[in-house]
């Protein structure tokens, strides 16, 4: 006999302490999955109850009139036979069930032509029992999608016939599942929630850029252990400096971030294993001779990351216009794929917009990225009195299987030191 | 030598090669086609499908014309004009030629003339009329087609001994023609021939003709050319062949094997070899088996990347339309399309008289592999359309898997039975079972209705037959 599993109420999409209103099963029904077990009502809606699998009702422990809310226990069941080698695993692992379903009662009627009595297995097709109940249409669509049709268990065409919908709904189910799976660590994805019946909504589709960063940013958080370390830089002087050279009518008018960007490549310098990734086996650690710093811009479509190159070698004045002509193009959505790649570090820059510290997300495979904040004017402690300084603070998020916290800790005093004077970036 | 240089390249004009060439021009290619003769087509066109069914066309006429003698209607012996008879054979593969260099040239492929082999994985040498040319190309597709097979011990350089070719261009009527194999090539020769009056001798390796079919399709074809033709010897070898003044004498051997006898004619209808090895593959690195077959994924690729080949040249069955749809796949794949080759089935069409048809699974093959299905058979002499033809011997037969009642083949014999045999296909492609082709009306009378019966048979639910309930 298999184990009894929890029933327990789903995420309501927020919604607590919502009203049972009724109750469709009773203790020793075989329910199938999906089937609804009970009806909730919040002040709002009313919610149906699914059973999350096949089996048979053992005890019911809500009654009507109870109010429940997300993780309360509603009954316990019994899975059915066919279900039980997938109890383990519950609702979260739902499409490795479905896939063993399907495959191991396919796997006995396919039946290969004997090899030996055709030249060409590949040329010669045979009708097969085996083969997948689609016509050739829908076999092409699948295929252009890159969908077996072997995982689609049943069709809903007459006589289980899978139609392009089902190719549709399976595709659609694989993306929003497979997001959550990607880094193996079993998450079940976030339910999902009826908005409108909450008030109007409007559904519009996120943009290409939108949805690769989702992607990433999702690998990364699942991928990579982050810290992040807070500091302040004094750019009083360095201050003073840019704004009497900006003053003096230069061909290129210098913004502070080139002069984090400066302060960033000696540090690296300083510091290599910033400048490095790991290998895909995690085994070794891959050195960057070059020094190409990332700069996160915003654009009307997303968030992109152009690269640029060799930066330890180029004076203020080449930083200034290669930044220009970099976010130029990448606001006129012109930036070649190849100006994204390739990058030791990123910095993310949200000083113009204010802010007084935040938490950047590694570019991995990158090891570390250098946030910025709005700079502001502190009063500071030299030992005698308080004197007014303009502080810069500074974010640094770090790979911690690559990077240890004191190395971070030194790598962002070392920006800070920079900054400080900016006379140390010619040392 | 003038070198030039092209997107795609084929190589061969036949079915499969004109329709990748069409397919990739329409997709955004430029296009080179390189055949050897001078018109396009492939033997499909020139020396195959196209002329053989315009003789048999008449070979059908000749046989109803006599059939319709003891229904009450008499033209008399007919008079033939062999050179007119030629001369008309040659203007339906006309038509089709000129038709299709027109197609050609709508879509700016450029055609060179001339035999071409590979230099390198990326370069063909073309040697024509007009000297030589090295074309170099990104993408190929390799459709050079096959050749009939020769027996070498045999006088192949005697006028008398022919192939399909020389038998399609009705040189003259031979009064005694021997036809060395008893396949779907030999077998439309033979019906051509019987109607034009020569006394025809079939010989056959195998335990019967057409080999390979279901022996129920066969037995209509076999019994109907027993009466029409002198001879059908079935598991019977050509021992050797001998060229005399007075004809060329044939020496058989095997248990059932006739005395020695001297023929106007021979036919040498064994089958045919793919041209795998008169390509050149070997300088571009593309692998060709021991039978000279190349071998492909179902993109079409072969061992190299870029080279693609179909038709006869990959594989068996070869038949144009099974070439004709590989030339598509490749001419998408290299346009950078998800095509791939996924048919369930390339049906087979014996252009007899009465014609044979099958596709899918035979019940042959679905003994050998074990696979439990159910049979439904309908005999055309209860089929009203058959008989207003005369006609009373055909079958239509349908394979079912036993648990779904899903359509796994069907084979039809009788008139006009190839084209009865797509709607089969179809249903197969759809997944289409026993009840759905049983519950779609189907036009009264007419011979496609036998289908539809014969799927009856399998649901139970036929009227036009009576079946006793086991």
């Amino acid at each position: 006999m298999s184990e009894l599993i929890e029933i327990k109420i789903p995420d309501l999409g927020g919604a607590d302490e919502v009203e049972i209103v009724e109750i469709l099963v009773q203790t020793g029904d075989a329910v199938e999955q999906e089937q609804t077990l009970a009806v909730m009502e919040s002040d709002k809606a009313t919610m149906d109850l699914p059973a999350n699998m096949a089996g048979t009702i053992q005890d019911i422990i809500i009654k009507v009139g109870d109010k429940v809310s997300q993780g309360t226990l509603v009954a316990m069941l019994r899975p059915s036979a066919a279900d039980s080698s997938a109890t383990e695993a519950v609702a979260e692992e739902k499409p490795a069930e479905q896939a063993a379903k399907v495959e191991a009662p396919k796997a006995e009627p396919v039946k290969q032509q004997p090899a030996a009595t055709k030249a060409i297995a590949v040329s010669e097709p045979v009708a097969s029992i085996g083969k997948a109940h689609a016509t050739p249409s829908v076999r092409l669509f699948a295929r252009e999608l890159g969908v077996d049709l072997a995982k689609i268990s049943q069709g809903t065409g007459r006589k289980g016939r899978i139609l392009k919908e089902d190719v549709q709904a399976f595709v659609k189910k694989v993306m929003t599942e497979g997001v959550a799976q990607s880094g193996g660590v079993g998450i079940s994805p976030i339910p999902e929630v009826d908005f409108s019946q909450f008030g109007e909504t409007e559904v519009k589709p996120l943009g290409k850029i939108k949805r690769l960063t989702g992607d990433h940013m999702v690998r990364v958080c699942l991928n990579l252990p982050m810290v992040t370390q807070h500091d302040e830089a004094d750019i009083t002087e360095m201050e003073d400096f840019r704004k009497a050279h900006n003053g003096s009518k230069p061909e290129y008018k210098l913004t502070g971030l080139v002069f984090i960007i400066k302060a960033l490549t000696a540090a690296l310098k300083q510091f290599p294993q910033f400048n490095s990734s790991l290998s895909a086996d995690g085994q070794s650690l891959i050195y960057k001779k070059y020094t190409n710093v990332g700069i996160a811009v915003e654009t009307p479509n997303g968030l992109v990351v152009p690269v640029i190159r060799d930066a330890e070698q180029k004076s203020l004045n080449e930083l200034s216009a290669a930044l220009i002509d970099l976010s130029g193009k990448a606001r006129d959505g012109k930036l070649p794929p190849a100006a994204m790649q390739g990058g030791s570090m990123s910095i993310s820059s949200l000083g113009g917009i204010g802010g007084t510290a935040f938490t950047p997300i590694v570019n991995a495979p990158e090891v570390a990225i250098l946030g910025v904040s709005r700079a502001k004017m502190q009063p500071v402690w030299n030992g005698k009195e308080f004197v007014p300084r303009l502080m810069l603070p500074l974010d640094l998020t770090y790979d911690h299987r690559v990077i240890d916290g004191a190395e971070a800790a030194r790598f962002l005093v070392a920006i800070t030191q920079s900054l400080g004077d900016i006379r140390r970036l010619l040392l | 030598m003038s070198d030039m240089h092209t997107e795609v390249l084929i190589l061969g004009g036949g079915p499969g090669g004109y329709t990748a060439a069409f397919r990739a021009a329409d997709l955004g290619k430029q296009v080179t086609l390189v055949e050897r003769y001078p018109v396009i087509g492939g033997v499909c066109l020139n020396v195959g499908c196209i002329p053989s069914k315009a003789l048999l066309h008449l070979a059908h006429i000749i046989h109803e014309a006599e059939a319709a003698e003891s229904h009450g209607l008499s033209f008399g012996k007919p008079k033939i004009d062999l050179d007119k008879v030629r001369g008309w054979k040659e203007s339906v593969s006309k038509a089709l030629n000129t038709g299709l260099a027109g197609l050609a040239k709508q879509r700016n492929i450029k055609i060179v003339q001339g035999l071409g082999t590979f230099e390198s994985a990326s370069s063909m040498l073309v040697e024509g009329n007009d000297g030589k040319q090295v074309i170099t190309f990104d993408d190929v597709i390799i459709a050079a087609g096959s050749q009939a097979t020769q027996i070498p011990v045999f006088p192949n350089d005697d006028p008398r001994l022919w192939d399909s070719t020389d038998a399609l261009e009705l040189k003259e009527i031979p009064k005694k023609l021997l036809i060395v194999g008893g396949g779907i090539i030999g077998l439309e020769m033979a019906t051509v021939y019987d109607a034009l009056g020569s006394e025809i001798s079939v010989v056959e390796l195998m335990d019967q003709i057409i080999p390979g079919c279901d022996s129920d399709l066969v037995r209509p074809l076999h019994k109907r050319i027993k009466k029409q033709y002198k001879n059908i010897w079935l598991e019977t070898k050509v021992e050797g062949i001998k060229a005399l003044k007075s004809g060329l004498k044939v020496s058989f051997s095997g248990d059932k094997a006739p005395e020695s006898e001297t023929f106007d004619a021979v036919l040498i209808a064994v089958g045919r070899r793919p041209n795998g090895f008169k390509v050149g593959a070997d300088k571009a690195g593309i692998e060709v088996d021991d039978m000279g077959f190349i071998q492909v994924n179902e993109q079409q690729k072969t061992n190299v990347e870029h080279i693609y080949a179909i038709g006869d040249i990959v594989g068996n069955p070869m038949l144009a339309h099974k070439a004709s749809h590989e030339g598509k796949v490749a001419a998408e794949v290299i346009s950078g399309e998800k095509s791939a080759f996924d048919a369930l089935t390339i049906p087979a069409v014996a252009f007899t008289d009465p014609e044979i048809t099958w596709m899918g699974l035979t019940e042959n093959e679905a003994k050998k592999q074990g696979i439990e299905y159910d049979k439904g058979t309908f005999p055309w002499a209860a089929s009203g359309r058959s008989l207003s033809l005369g006609r009373n011997e055909g079958l239509t037969k349908i394979i079912c898997e036993k648990e779904t009642g899903r359509v796994l083949g069907a084979g039809m014999v009788g008139p006009n039975a190839g084209e009865l045999i797509s709607e089969a296909v179809l249903a197969l492609e759809m997944g289409a079972d026993a009840e759905d082709i049983g519950l779609t009306v189907h036009a009264h009378p007419s011979l496609s209705e036998t289908f539809a019966f014969a799927a009856e048979v399998v649901t139970g639910s036929i009227t036009d037959l009576y079946i006793k309930k086991r």
